[in-house]
């Protein structure tokens, strides 16, 4: 989809970005990153020829953009930045419409359009299209800014530190609703951030760069499993062990979990409980509402009164997370085994600290 | 107690101002034009009642700036403002025709310092309540103009005709209104060349780094020049180009007259308007025009659909400031054979005749307000919804 050959961009004695090939295939989420100054933005600028490169060739789908229109060839490719650069005097609506405007899409499909973005971002349109840029929180303007870039459903998105500007809760919130947008659209997307955390999360394929040049570029797994050089592992840091986890779903992980109705009789429960010392109370919608230990039980009359309440938000896990909250979980809580349990709370399994640490011990090399 | 107290410097100072005026001079009473009269004070010229009300008005505008009320103190200041300057122009138009009452025709009633320092203490107060009622544009807009609507109901109807400023008036009837018309034709067209030529001098000076230095040394400098200076220097080198192209001199270009005031008035136009223009447009994110190009607008559409909206209310601000400017600094243009009020101005200096001074000066202050005003509705027409407080 996006081609880059042996390009170099030089400021007079500097050079920014020597000698960078890349190839970025369709559908992919390509993040470059790398500390600053090392060329990731002049990178991602010379695909839309925002900067023109001093040598080398870029082509999108095969066709070398050096021998398109410039602004032609920007039309066709989204463009949200870190401090969004909504257009202050315009509505929403009209900051969402540039590019459509450009392209003179009648008004009806405009319209239309405008509606089913807001819509994709998570915004209800009826309340936000009259708004200016001046009315919303910074979460609302980054949506905005990547609302305004897929406008005209251009099949590349250049992102550059598109929730950079945000608080980390907002952050997370974007990041998950990106991935969340990106299953839907299926855009060809380079994306530029300086957090690795980031870019573990939302990458495909990470391009790593150091002063200009390319130096790893492979998917996060392996990134983090086998750095190919000492800038790489110094770069992703001595946690890399545990940021592997945050690519691993605990969906792979999950194993049938000893529970009991809370209603249950004694006995029955602690026949269920085949040699487990701690068992899951559920009540009768499956829903996680505490633990027994089966100690305490043996020497109570119910379970009711044996088991221990806990809050399942707080007790459990999503299946939706990842290895690594599920580790975060176990360690805040000092539990051995976690319990996942679905949007409603209720139990499906458990995740293993046993099984976490295998994952761990598998990437080493 | 400290809770009610929170006092409006500008308003204090206008009311204490006012209430010091009424210690002065009022009205003079002179046997005839040039000669030096009799000065009276405020109840000997305006009577006791009269002079009573005008001390109570002053202290309930003293009272209202010193308390504490919000909205309804900035209304009642500013009305309060406009009684007094009603009731003051009404009873000196009264007083006048009192005091000429037996005297010789050649007698005259002019006003004295006291009448001026009340009118400029009404104005102090006038525009405090106006900055205090930022937003209310209705209410602005009422207190600050209806006294001017009072004043040339007053005049029309002939009810200060005994002030010797008006007895000048109906002596230069026909020229006033001729130099009224020169004094706008020469700021007007000044400051449209001015803005012709300063948009693209400060739009150019953001877009070429060797441009911004020399654009900004010129225009400034020349703005340090002082007017009569310039004037006169205009003189030298325009006879001198008349006299070598003929053709010049029949279209009216010569080394006197309008020509050099206009060329004059537009180059003191160009620096608020370049400079208004540049940081116009400096001051747009670069965010926004970096996500235009990106999306692929191109440079002139960045421009138009991007910059130029946002830099617009500057701008025009930039506009506001050379017009105001150009309404004052035409006066001077008289000197030169440019008329416009200047001309009573200068001829009131050299026959030693104040009142005719005033004749010119009152009119300029006046046209100022009044082209200030419109300009700012201009601006505020010409903002962009979204831009600033003002949310619709």
């Amino acid at each position: 989809m996006i081609r880059l050959e042996q390009v170099t961009k030089r400021y007079g004695e500097t050079t920014a970005v020597n000698q960078l090939s890349l190839e970025i295939g369709k559908g992919e989420v390509c993040v470059l990153i790398g500390p600053s100054g090392c060329g990731k933005t002049t990178t991602l600028r010379m695909i839309n020829r925002l900067i023109e490169p001093t040598a080398g060739r870029i082509f999108i789908d095969g066709r070398d953009t050096a021998t398109v229109d410039a602004e032609k060839l920007r039309l066709s490719i989204g463009y949200a930045i870190q401090s969004v650069g909504l257009f202050p005097h315009m509505t929403v609506f009209n900051n969402i419409a540039v590019v459509p405007q450009l392209l003179l899409w009648e008004n009806n499909r405009i319209v239309r359009r405008v509606g089913e973005l807001l819509e994709l971002v998570g915004l209800e349109p009826a309340d936000y299209i009259r708004k200016y840029p001046s009315q919303l929180s910074g979460g609302e303007a980054q949506r905005i800014g990547v609302a305004r870039a897929l406008a005209a459903d251009p099949p590349i998105l250049l992102m550059d530190e598109p929730f950079g500007a945000v608080d980390p809760l907002t952050r997370e919130r974007l990041q998950a609703q990106f991935i969340h947008i990106q299953k839907e659209v299926n855009k060809t997307i380079v994306l530029v951030t300086h957090d690795l955390d980031e870019a573990i999360r939302l990458a495909d394929r990470i391009a790593i760069m150091e002063s200009g040049r390319l130096v790893q570029y492979d998917s996060p797994e392996i990134i983090l499993s086998r750095p190919g050089s000492k800038f790489v592992r110094d770069f992703v840091g001595a946690d890399r062990a545990l940021k592997r986890l945050s690519r691993i779903s605990v969906k792979d992980f999950i194993k049938p979990a000893a529970a009991v109705n809370v209603n249950q009789p004694k006995k029955e429960a602690l026949a269920s409980a085949a040699g487990h010392r701690w068992l899951w109370v559920v009540d009768d919608d499956e829903q996680l509402i505490g633990w027994v230990d089966t100690k305490t039980l043996m020497q109570s009359v119910s379970t009711k009164e044996a088991m221990d309440e806990g809050d399942a938000v707080k007790i459990s896990i999503l299946e939706s997370a990842t290895l690594r909250e599920a580790l975060s979980r176990m360690l805040e809580l000092g539990f051995k085994h976690i319990p996942v349990v679905d949007d409603s709370q209720r139990l499906i399994g458990e995740v293993a600290l046993g099984d976490i640490e295998a994952a761990t011990a598998e990437g080493k090399g | 107690m400290r809770r009610l107290i929170n006092p409006d410097r500008v308003a204090l100072t206008g009311s204490i101002l006012g209430l010091a005026s009424l210690l002065l001079g009022w009205l003079t009473l002179k046997p005839n034009r040039l000669a030096a009269g009799t000065s009276l004070n405020l109840s000997e010229s305006l009577g006791q009642p009269g002079a009573m009300a005008i001390v109570v008005l002053w202290l309930l505008c003293l009272a209202l700036s010193l308390v504490k009320l919000k909205r309804g103190r900035s209304i009642g200041l500013g009305i309060t403002a406009n009684i007094l300057l009603i009731l003051t122009l009404v009873l000196v138009g009264l007083a006048s025709g009192r005091l000429l009452e037996g005297e010789p025709a050649a007698a005259r009633v002019s006003l004295g310092t006291g009448f001026w320092v009340t009118l400029a203490a009404t104005y102090t107060v006038i525009f405090a309540a106006r900055r205090l009622l930022d937003g209310w544009h209705t209410w602005q807009n009422l207190v600050s103009f209806s006294g001017l609507v009072v004043l040339a109901f007053l005049l029309s109807v002939g009810w200060l005709n005994n002030i010797s400023v008006m007895e000048e008036f109906s002596g230069y009837q026909q020229r006033f209104v001729q130099e009224l018309l020169q004094h706008m034709r020469l700021f007007g067209i000044s400051v449209a060349i001015g803005t012709v030529i300063g948009i693209p001098l400060g739009i150019w000076a953001t877009r070429k780094k060797h441009a911004e230095k020399p654009v900004f040394f010129t225009t400034s400098i020349v703005q340090t020049i002082p007017s009569l200076a310039l004037f006169g220097l205009l003189i030298a080198p325009l006879s001198a180009i008349s006299f070598a192209f003929p053709v010049l001199r029949d279209i009216g270009i010569r080394g006197v007259g309008i020509t050099p005031a206009i060329i004059a008035l537009t180059i003191y136009s160009l620096l608020p308007v370049v400079r208004n223009t540049y940081v116009g447009i400096r001051q747009v994110d670069p965010a926004a025009i970096d996500a235009g190009l990106g999306m692929g607008m191109s440079r002139w559409q960045v421009f138009r659909r991007v910059e130029a909206p946002l830099a617009a209310p500057l701008v025009l601000e930039g506009v506001r400031t050379a017009s105001v400017q150009a309404v004052g600094l035409a006066t001077v243009a008289a000197l030169i054979g440019a008329g416009g009020l200047g001309w009573f101005v200068f001829r009131g200096i050299g026959q030693a005749a104040p009142d005719l001074i005033v004749l010119g000066a009152i009119p300029v202050i006046i046209l100022a307000l009044l082209v200030d005003a419109l300009m700012r509705t201009i601006v505020r027409l010409g903002t962009p919804k979204g831009l600033g407080g003002e949310r619709r």
